[in-house]
């Protein structure tokens, strides 16, 4: 019992959660356990050979430095669940500040050889210590330390902290343009190899040609081995970054349907990646989903799959990934299997009479979806020549949208209770009503106009005619120019909804007072946050739709992002962070996901974090208030 | 019948015999001594008639308590008193199963040496366990006790004005009305080793709170606490 309390303790203390629970059952039992009254000094600046790590399991401590007048400057306050000394015991330098119990203070140490180890076999943890702790004073040898232990251990979880460069094949083989099929194939024998690089008179990379290539385009059509290779080859050549995460190579290659990404460097070609490679770097692989919906030619054969999508976000999780990556894996996913969910409808319906593009928007329009949400989608199609063809045109997609719908519910996205989706004939219209719907919304903002706004804005193509999504919403930029009206009535919605300042009234450390009551996380943070962050975008007419790429773009441009940027991409982080454990652990328990935390069951750690994030949504809401309402009615 | 020799061999302890029984300078400074923080659950608390259940106790070295260091045992008896198996929630099954008192005992003196035993109120736990002691080994534990409780009076006494700490006064006997008023957290679970945890906890806080009284050694700390 003494043990189990402590590993309890320790699954509420990041980034301890992301260890097993053997692990943490042996870590808890080689702990010890120290009591400090209220004003001890437990580090000493300039002491040497401290031999623990300190986690706080009551009470809080002040870490702070003595300047030149001798003056305390107080560096940070650590509270329950935090933890201090790290520093000393992997630099092996002295103890570069002081840390003093403000209260009567409990710790838990952990022997400076069990941190080292822990550092060395868990990449999430070092990661963790690395930006929670030490950004400030990382230090050569850590950095390198760090790098070591991500290329020794075997996790899953190297797919987030692994460049491409260091998974990629490094010795690129070529073979030039000029050659034919079966010198090409020769190259691949002698090599061992599964692909090669086609290189023009120059160099210069410009198709590639796998074993695919051979098997469907050779073999199976009965091509002459004698034809120029070029004939064969695949193209486009997809490219990625040296220094992209592997999970970001993954995304590309469910993309575009792919195998192979050549690895660029300083605009050079140094090397290939497989889906192999990355396929050895993990387990059960988002890839391999990606590809078994791909081989699906049934809705039902696709509904079985999709189940797998839930167990994938829980191993993605208990890897330790950052929720805002697992969102966009998901995303990729979800857009496949909606993808499949159409080629087999067209199949069914016949072709389309005329070009259209299905698109999906609020959390699936952000790449912000964890475990399934309704479906939001819509179908814009190419305006009919004439009554007749409208006729036609309305017809097919009628009984096209009511398949795909009724496909996906199949799949196990659950249908939108609002009745947004490509079923509705509302939203299931050629493109100049598309275009009139949005003037409309812009040029009359009524309450219904901003709630369809604000749902409808942050659409994207999925499948189809990308022109004509493209062509809407280069319309909805221009439309949104010089339309104050409608802007003010978007502050005004995004001011609406105050996050719950109130609701922690405490401070970390202290123990009574605490309230009881839920807090829905989707309506009082989440939903503030992304409506800040859209409106922004709408204010500088940016095109993206996801809450993290909008936070990036805007750092450039807009003041506020500019000051505050890295704060709300951290905000937003996080909130997506407690959201996504939260429902995964409701459906592990057999519960269906909701949005309602308990603050009870948060760590002081993540208690201070929320508090922080509420206030920091609370503070811009206030600029805003300023900047739009106040000023205008005077 | 078996002579005490036999007894001796049957739990190896010709060895623990020849020992130099206890090796503690009474000069260490308290907050460097080693502790072993002790509790037992009885059957009554008369030494004749009833029996230990259960030994629990952690270490300490200083004022810093070793979490995976701890020794807890239930003792197979077949006298079961119904109201302490509702208190400590051992049945009589499952306490057959468990070893034999002797070689319990014989484990627990080996994480005794050379060490303080402390505990709340552990003149009772020491009166059976060295009942046990005699009437297997022939020998008393030699360890110094210390009690908790009794460290809690003579800080009471010494206390010129009753802060919040010791408002109340020293009629607050049990251990956990001490816990409460020392602010450790307590379970909902009662028995030997979560209680002696709860006692270490309290003998940590005295630990410092001793110092400051001028209680440096461990010759000053048995002179308030020792049994």
């Amino acid at each position: 019992m003494i043990i189990e309390e402590v590993v309890e303790f320790l699954k509420k203390s990041p980034p301890f959660q992301f260890l097993s629970d053997e692990e943490l059952q042996r870590i808890a039992t080689s702990l010890t356990m120290e009591f400090y009254p209220k004003g001890t000094l437990i580090l000493k600046h300039g002491e040497r050979n401290i031999k623990a790590l300190r986690i706080i399991k009551k009470g809080a401590v002040k870490v702070f430095v003595k300047n030149a007048a001798g003056e305390d400057v107080v560096i940070d306050y650590r509270g329950e669940g935090d933890n201090f000394g790290l520093w000393s015991i992997i630099s092996e330098e002295g103890q570069k500040t002081n840390v003093l119990a403000t209260e009567d203070t409990i710790c838990y140490l952990l022997n400076k050889e069990r941190v080292l180890q822990l550092l060395d076999k868990n990449a999430v943890l070092a990661e963790y210590f690395l930006k929670s702790h030490l950004s400030k004073y990382l230090d050569k040898t850590f950095k390198e330390m760090l790098q070591r232990s991500m290329k020794v251990s075997e996790s899953d979880r190297m797919l987030f902290t692994t460049c491409v460069e260091d998974i990629a094949s490094k010795n690129v083989i070529k073979c030039s343009i000029d050659s034919s099929i079966q010198e090409t194939a020769q190259i691949m024998t002698q090599n061992r190899i599964s692909s090669v690089v086609v290189v023009d008179e120059r160099g210069l990379p410009v198709g590639i040609v796998t074993d695919r290539d051979l098997r469907e385009k050779v073999v199976a059509k009965g091509r002459d081995v004698r034809d120029p290779v070029k004939n064969i080859m695949s193209l486009p050549l997809i490219r990625i970054d040296a220094s992209d995460y592997c999970y970001e190579a993954i995304l590309k290659m469910i993309r575009h349907k792919i195998h192979h990404l050549l690895v660029i460097k300083d605009g050079n070609l140094i090397g290939v990646v497989t889906n192999h490679d990355l396929m050895l770097l993990q387990g059960t692989s988002p890839l391999t989903i990606a590809q078994e919906i791909e081989s699906q030619q049934t809705i039902s054969g696709l509904a079985t799959l999709s189940k797998k999508i839930i167990r994938l976000v829980g191993l993605l999780l208990k890897d330790g990934a950052k929720a805002s990556n697992i969102a966009r894996i998901i995303s990729e996913i979800n857009d496949s299997l909606i993808k499949k969910v159409l080629e087999i409808a067209e199949k069914n319906f016949g072709r389309p009479p005329v070009p259209y593009c299905f698109i999906v928007y609020g959390s699936e329009g952000r790449k912000e979806q964890t475990f399934k949400t309704d479906q939001d989608n819509a179908i814009i199609y190419a305006d009919p020549r004439d009554d007749k063809e409208a006729s036609v045109v309305r017809d097919y997609f009628e009984r096209f949208s009511n398949f795909v719908i009724n496909g996906l519910l199949e799949c196990g996205f659950p249908l939108c209770t609002g009745n947004y989706m490509a079923s509705n004939q509302k939203w299931r219209q050629p493109l100049s009503v598309w275009k009139q719907y949005f003037t409309d919304w812009i040029v009359t903002p009524t309450p219904e106009a901003i709630l369809a706004s604000v749902i409808l804005f942050d659409f994207r193509p999925v499948h189809g005619d990308v022109e004509l999504a493209e062509d809407l919403k280069e319309h909805l930029l221009k439309a949104l120019k010089d339309h104050d009206i409608f802007m003010v009535q978007m502050a005004r919605m995004t001011v609406n909804v105050k996050p719950p300042i109130g609701f922690f009234r405490t401070f970390v450390v202290e123990k009574t007072g605490e309230h009881k009551d839920q807090l829905n996380l989707k309506f009082r943070c989440i939903a503030p946050l992304l409506n800040i962050v859209r409106l922004f975008a709408l204010e500088k007419r940016i095109p993206d739709t996801s809450t993290i790429d909008r936070i990036r773009r805007l750092k450039n441009i807009h003041d506020t992002v500019r000051e505050f940027g890295d704060e709300l991409e951290h905000a937003f982080e996080f909130l997506m962070f407690l959201r996504v454990q939260h429902q995964l652990s409701q459906i592990e328990n057999g519960k269906s996901p909701d949005n309602f935390i308990n603050p009870d069951q948060l760590s002081n750690l993540e208690k201070k974090t929320l508090k922080a994030v509420c206030s920091l949504i609370s503070d811009i809401q206030e600029m805003i208030e300023q900047r739009y309402l106040l000023g205008r009615m005077m | 019948m078996m002579t005490i020799l036999s007894q001796w061999k049957l739990y190896g302890l010709e060895s623990h015999f020849k020992d130099s029984p206890m090796n503690i300078d009474l000069n260490t400074p308290i907050q460097e001594a080693k502790y072993i923080v002790v509790d037992t659950e009885l059957t009554g608390l008369d030494a004749k008639k009833a029996s230990i259940i259960s030994i629990g106790a952690i270490k300490m070295n200083g004022s810093t308590i070793s979490l995976g260091d701890f020794f807890y045992r239930i003792v197979k008896t077949d006298t079961c008193v119904r109201e302490s198996i509702l208190i400590h929630e051992i049945t009589p099954s499952e306490s057959a199963e468990c070893p034999d008192i002797g070689i319990i005992m014989k484990e627990f003196i080996d994480n005794c040496t050379n060490r303080v035993i402390v505990g709340h109120f552990i003149d009772i736990d020491m009166k059976f366990l060295n009942t046990q002691m005699k009437r297997l080994f022939r020998y008393k534990l030699e360890n110094p006790s210390v009690d908790t409780y009794r460290i809690y009076k003579w800080m009471w006494k010494r206390q010129q004005r009753p802060d919040a700490f010791f408002e109340g006064g020293p009629d607050n006997k049990s251990l956990f009305e001490l816990a409460k008023k020392f602010d450790i957290h307590v379970g909902g679970i009662h028995n030997a080793i979560y209680d002696a945890f709860v006692t270490a906890q309290l003998f940590q806080k005295f630990l410092h709170l001793l110092n400051k009284e001028g209680i440096k050694t461990l010759k000053d700390l048995l002179k308030i606490g020792e049994v």
